[in-house]
Parts: C-alpha cells; structure tokens; sequence
C-alpha cells in the first residue's frame, strides 16, 4: 500500500468520528500550549535580559582595572571578575591601595599603572576597536535655582548610537568633542525643571569644579594658611544641554554606554580630570604621570571579547566583560526552560493518554473492519501505518493548535502584564517569545508524542487475528 | 491440469482454556485448477477452518498446505498477507463490507492493499461492479443495498486482485432463496467462463447439488466422503 492511500484512508477514518477526533487534538493542543507557552515565557524572559544587555553595547565592552590580584591562579576568572569589578566601580584607586599596604594581601603581579600608555598598547591589539578611560569627575551643576554635587561622565564620541544612545529621548548626541556641550538623564532633567524636559534642550548649565592653579593665573581665592602649590581654582563652565537619555535600568555601570546624570564629552572629561584638584591627595601626587581608575576596552565583535579579555589579563591587568556574566546567566536560562518544560509535560502526558485511549476506543469499534482489511491483503504494517498516521495527524493538528493557543494566551496574558507594568512606570515588553524553531519543535514534539502514544494501539490493531476480528461485532 | 490445492495430513488445534479442540484432524486433499468444490458439513466439522486455512488467514497446526505450489505452512504473517492480496478472493456469509465506504471503495480498498494507483482502482472497480450486476449502484453505501447487492459487491471485491482461487463461506447463507440462486449464478459464471477455481463451504446439500462439480463432505475434522458429481 502507498503511503498516500495509508494517509488517505487514516484520514478518512479521522472523519468518521470527527467529534473524537476534534476533543482530541482540543486536548493535544491544550497540552502543547502549556508546553509552548511555558517555554516561549523562558524564552521571552531570556530575550529581554539578553537584549537589555545587548543594548547596553555590553558583549563587546572588557573593564580593565588595576586592582589588585589577591589569589593569582586562585579559583578561576570568575571569581576574579567579581573582585575585579568591584574595583572597577571605583571602590578603590591606586593612591587608595597603596596607602594602606598593612590592610591588603602583598599582591604577587608587579602593579602596571592604567595610563595613557596602557591604553595605547591595548589598542595595538587584534580585533580592538577602541580604548577609552572611564571617567567620573565631580562637578556642581547649577541650573537657575538647582544645585547639585554629581559626577559627570565622559563619554566616547564613538559610544553615539550605542547602549543607552540609541534612542534619544530629546535632543541629540554631541555633535563633536571640542564644543562645550552636556547630556543629562532624564531623571536628572527632571530634578532641573518641573518644565517639560524637551524645553531643557538648547538651555545651559553651569558646571563648577576645582582645579589647580594654573601657573600665570594666580588662584583668585587664596586659603589663607595654605603653601600655593596646595591653592585651589574654582572654575565655573556654562554648557549647553544638547540631549536627554532615558535612564538604562542595565546591570552594572560597567562600558562607555552607561549613563549617568551627567554626561559630558570624553575628551572634555579627561581635560578636566588632568587639572582637577579632588582631594589633598591628588595636590601631592600633582607631580605623577596620571593614571585612571578603569578603562574600556571595546571589541570588534562579541566573538572576540574573551580573546582580547585573555590577552589584557596577560598584560598583568583585571579584565571584566559580561561574557563572563552572560554565560552564567545562559545556563540559568537552560534551566528555567527545563523546568518550564517539565511544567508543560504534565498537561502533555495527560494529552498523550488521551490520544491512547482514543486510540483504543477507535481500535475496538473498527476490530471487524480491521479484519476486512487483512481479509483483502492488508498486512499487519499497514495496518500499523494507518492507525500510526492517524495518531500523527492528530499530534499536527493538535501542535498545530496548540500553538496558535498558546501563542494567544500569551499575548492576552502579555497584554494585562504590560498594562500592569506602564502603570506602575515601567517600560512595555514582550514576555513571551515564539521564534520559529519554538514552533517547529512544539509541532515536532506533538507528533512525535502522539507517535508514542498511538504506538501501543497501533501494534495491537496490527497484531489483531484476522479470523477473531472478523467474529467481532 | 495442475493442482490448485494440495493438502496433505493437515492438522489444527485451537485451545480452548485447558482443553485442546482438534478442529482438523489430518485432512489430505487435492483439488485441481478450474473445479468448483462444494466443502459440505455440519457446523463444527472443521469446513470453515479449512477454509480459512486455505485463505491464507491462519496458521496450520501440522502438515502441508500448497497453493499453486507454495506452501502457506511455512508462511510467514506478512508472506500470509500477500497471498491473501494475490492469490485468493474471499467471499463471506455475513457480506463483510466496509459500512463508511461507498460500495466502489470497498472494491477499491483490495485494490489498495495491492499498490493499485487511485485513478486505475476505481476504474476498475467501477467496471468490477458493472461485471456483477452493479451498474450505477457503486456510490451507495452498503446498508443503501440489498443482501444480494451487497453481495455482489463482495464478490466484486474478491475478484478486484484478479485471483485464481476464490473461497466462499455461505454465500448464500443470508439471503432469500431467490437471490441465493443469482449469487450462485454469478459464481458458476465465473468458475466456467473465467477459469476461476472455486472452494465454497455451505451446510445446505441441495445448494450445492445444482452448481458445484464435486462435494467434498466433513464430520469431526476428516474428510468422510469425496465425489465427483
């Protein structure tokens, strides 16, 4: 027989008992949507973790810091990375840590400084596309009324469109590094005025920071007790607002695309960290070559992140890339996703005993048509086929279903979620993610169940004695 | 004329719970191409058995059991099943139609089994039912026919592979006197203008006496008279 004619005939047999093939696939398809809808929530889930940091340009970003190394050849990078990041926030500078060697372990790699000739031999490595120094130099920002003692960040001209640049909420990126110009977070426009933020645009802040002297300019404000190297320079910078971002909820602060309330050109921020007076400290260091707290490094592509990170460790500096994060996170999603899984094979298993017993019902009410069958020729394989296909053909139309069922119910479900979240301020997404091989594989999987469990039917249909069956009423 | 049939000392026991029922008990019997065999016998003396044996349905318990010249003994299911396509037509007391298929497609579905394409299958089906008498009759279902019709078409259906042998198990068992006479009819036609052999089981003598060309008689599971009419 023709495995068409076996379609043909399984079909046809579908037919004659439409409505218990109907509550069938109904309840194939609500197994397969439990199934379908468990995992595209997973997957949904995953995408907007993933994606958030994708956004945030974070898979080709390394931190590279100089903090100290306490256990060389310890428990492995990544129990380095969280120390390493840790400094990277800043937590500790070199000045820090050399000043109190009692407090640290003796580090075991001779300490590399982070400075512009660092940066300069990481980017004579393959596959780097920039190195740019993290920097946060506090300022005042006074804005008519408003006051605030915040930290302004440099950001890289080639961080435009990136991470949090990418959508602007109002205005634009810098336009070049020279110009004097600023970016604020929109919390950060909000606290300025209660005016529409939009408004903001083109009106200028005043930017104060201290500096040292400068040698043909005597400090105007002279402390009285103070030698003058150690005098200070109030320097006081109107600048334009050029752009609003909306602020990134993303994890870490680490990379160049990170915003802060403030954000100023990265070639402005490092003019001003080279003269800006901090603390005494910076005073009596004036005469050292300056070194930074952190940089980044950005990668050609993602792919090479762990090269490169490998390559700047072997320098002798810390390095920290979400790599390292994202594959923990990864296998924390295999996991979810199992687990929802195994969730969505109850009602599965449940779906798969309905098709047996179906199955077993259709079987014993067509015994004396079964005997026909091989009365005329029909061998005991075709007979499996034609109860198998007919199995099969309700796995596709349940998966089939099933899918379409489960595909609604998590946008109904979505949609409810989302008008849940924009109420209580937070931004629209999309929880559930049905990309194609979610569908391809909840159909698949559907079929093959339903194979399963009209396996044992199947046999027994086939295994029937012709004569016995032909007695059958 | 070589033989159609050659049985030697066959034998078939059925369990039934702890006793063993010796439905045949070494029957030999030849039977040539071309004759139309009357299996006479009360009910229980091993006639049907013997038939289904013959078809191809069950296995032997003991001994040989040659249809043109292969031995279904030594068969095995799926071998059991392509002589069931290929060389035997089986016609039944109780008609045996599919009831959801049209009586066309019944023809068809021994077609089907055979490998026969679609188009091909129902034409010759069609024409099939033309040959019995069915003209225009082959869109109904069977409960849409008479026990005659539905008949018919069974025996349709038995010829629809073309075989040599065909076996009937009270053809006439369910239908009027009358209609037993065309059914008969139809099956001498085809034993004496289609060269088809022909094994039919009946319980009623007098039936047989009027078309079949030697009656074989059963009791007990042996055969207890062989003649020639």
């Amino acid at each position: 027989m023709s495995f068409l004619d076996t379609i043909r005939l399984a079909l046809g047999n579908l037919g004659q008992a439409k409505l218990r093939t109907l509550l069938t696939v109904a309840g194939v398809s609500i197994g397969i949507a439990a199934l379908s809808g468990l995992v595209s929530f997973g997957v949904g889930l995953e995408d907007q973790f993933v994606g958030s940091f994708k956004q945030s340009g974070m898979f080709d970003s390394i931190t590279v810091t100089t903090a100290p190394i306490r256990r060389p050849g310890g428990f492995g990078a990544r129990g380095r990375g969280a120390n390493d990041r840790g400094g990277g926030r800043g937590g500790r500078s070199n000045a820090d840590a050399s000043q109190t060697p009692a407090a640290e372990p003796v580090p075991e790699t001779p300490r590399v400084k982070l400075d512009d000739e660092a940066i300069a031999k990481m980017e004579a490595l393959a596959n780097v596309k920039s190195v740019q120094p993290n920097l946060r130099v506090p300022m005042q920002v006074t804005y008519k009324d408003f006051t605030e003692f915040t930290a302004a960040a440099g950001v890289a001209m080639s961080s435009a469109g990136e991470g949090a640049f990418q959508t602007m909420v109002h205005g634009t990126f810098f336009a070049n590094e020279q110009d004097d110009a600023c970016m604020l977070s929109l919390d950060m426009a909000k606290r300025l005025s209660t005016g529409d933020p939009k408004d903001l645009i083109g009106q200028s802040v005043t930017l104060t920071y201290a500096t040292a002297p400068s040698k043909d300019a005597p400090a105007p404000v002279a402390i009285p007790g103070m030698p003058p190297s150690m005098q200070v320079q109030r320097v006081e910078k109107l600048c334009p607002i050029v752009g609003i971002v909306e602020r990134e909820s993303a994890p870490g602060m680490i990379g160049g695309g990170s915003v802060s309330p403030l954000m100023i050109p990265l070639a402005k921020a490092r003019a001003i960290d080279a003269v800006q007076v901090t603390n005494a400290q910076s005073l009596l260091r004036a005469a050292e070559p300056k070194a930074y707290q952190s940089i980044t490094v950005k990668v050609a592509g993602s792919q090479h992140t762990q090269d490169v990170e490998d390559k700047i460790k072997a320098m002798g500096y810390s390095a920290f890339s979400m790599n390292d994060l994202l594959q923990g996170a990864k296998r924390a999603f295999i996991l979810l996703d199992i687990f929802l899984s195994l969730f969505g094979s109850i009602a599965l298993t449940v779906s798969s005993l309905m098709i047996v017993n179906t199955m077993v019902m259709s079987i014993l009410e067509r015994t004396r048509e079964i005997g026909i069958m091989k009365a005329i020729g029909g061998s005991d394989n075709d007979i499996r086929r034609i109860f198998l296909i007919e199995a099969s053909t309700i796995g596709v139309l349940g998966g089939v279903a099933g899918v379409v069922l489960g595909w609604v119910v998590g946008r109904v479900i979505n949609f409810g979620v989302n008008i849940y979240i924009v109420n209580q301020g937070g931004k629209a997404g999309n929880l559930f993610s049905l990309p194609l091989w979610l569908v391809g594989s909840a159909i698949g999987f559907s079929v093959l169940v339903s194979l399963v469990a009209g396996s044992y039917p199947a046999r027994r249909a086939a295994r029937l004695d012709p004569i016995q069956a032909l007695r059958h009423d | 004329m070589p033989a159609a049939l050659e049985i030697a000392h066959l034998t078939k026991h059925y369990r039934m719970g702890t006793a063993t029922v010796r439905a045949l008990d070494g029957v030999s019997l030849t039977i040539n191409r071309g004759e139309f065999v009357g299996l006479l016998g009360s009910s229980g003396s091993g006639k049907s058995t013997l038939l289904n044996l013959i078809a191809g349905l069950d296995h032997p318990t003991e001994g040989s059991l040659k249809v043109f010249d292969q031995d279904l003994a030594s068969m095995s299911r799926e071998q059991l099943s392509v002589h069931r396509r290929k060389n035997v037509g089986i016609i039944f007391q109780s008609f045996n139609l599919v009831s959801t298929m049209s009586a066309v497609e019944n023809v068809a579905l021994a077609m089907m089994f055979a490998g026969v394409p679609q188009a091909e299958r129902l034409a010759r089906a069609s024409s099939l039912l033309d040959s019995v008498g069915l003209s225009g009759r082959g869109r109904h279902r069977p409960r849409e026919l008479s026990g005659g019709e539905q008949q018919r078409v069974a025996i349709a259906r038995a010829l629809a592979n073309q075989p040599d042998l065909l076996l009937a198990d009270e053809p006439t068992g369910n239908l009027d006197s009358k209609t037993a006479r065309e059914i008969l009819a139809l099956l001498t036609d085809l034993n004496k203008n289609q060269g088809k052999t022909v094994i039919m089981v009946t319980h009623d003598a007098g039936i047989a006496a009027k078309v079949v060309n030697r009656t074989v008689t059963m009791m007990d599971g042996t055969i207890i008279s062989d003649a020639v009419a």
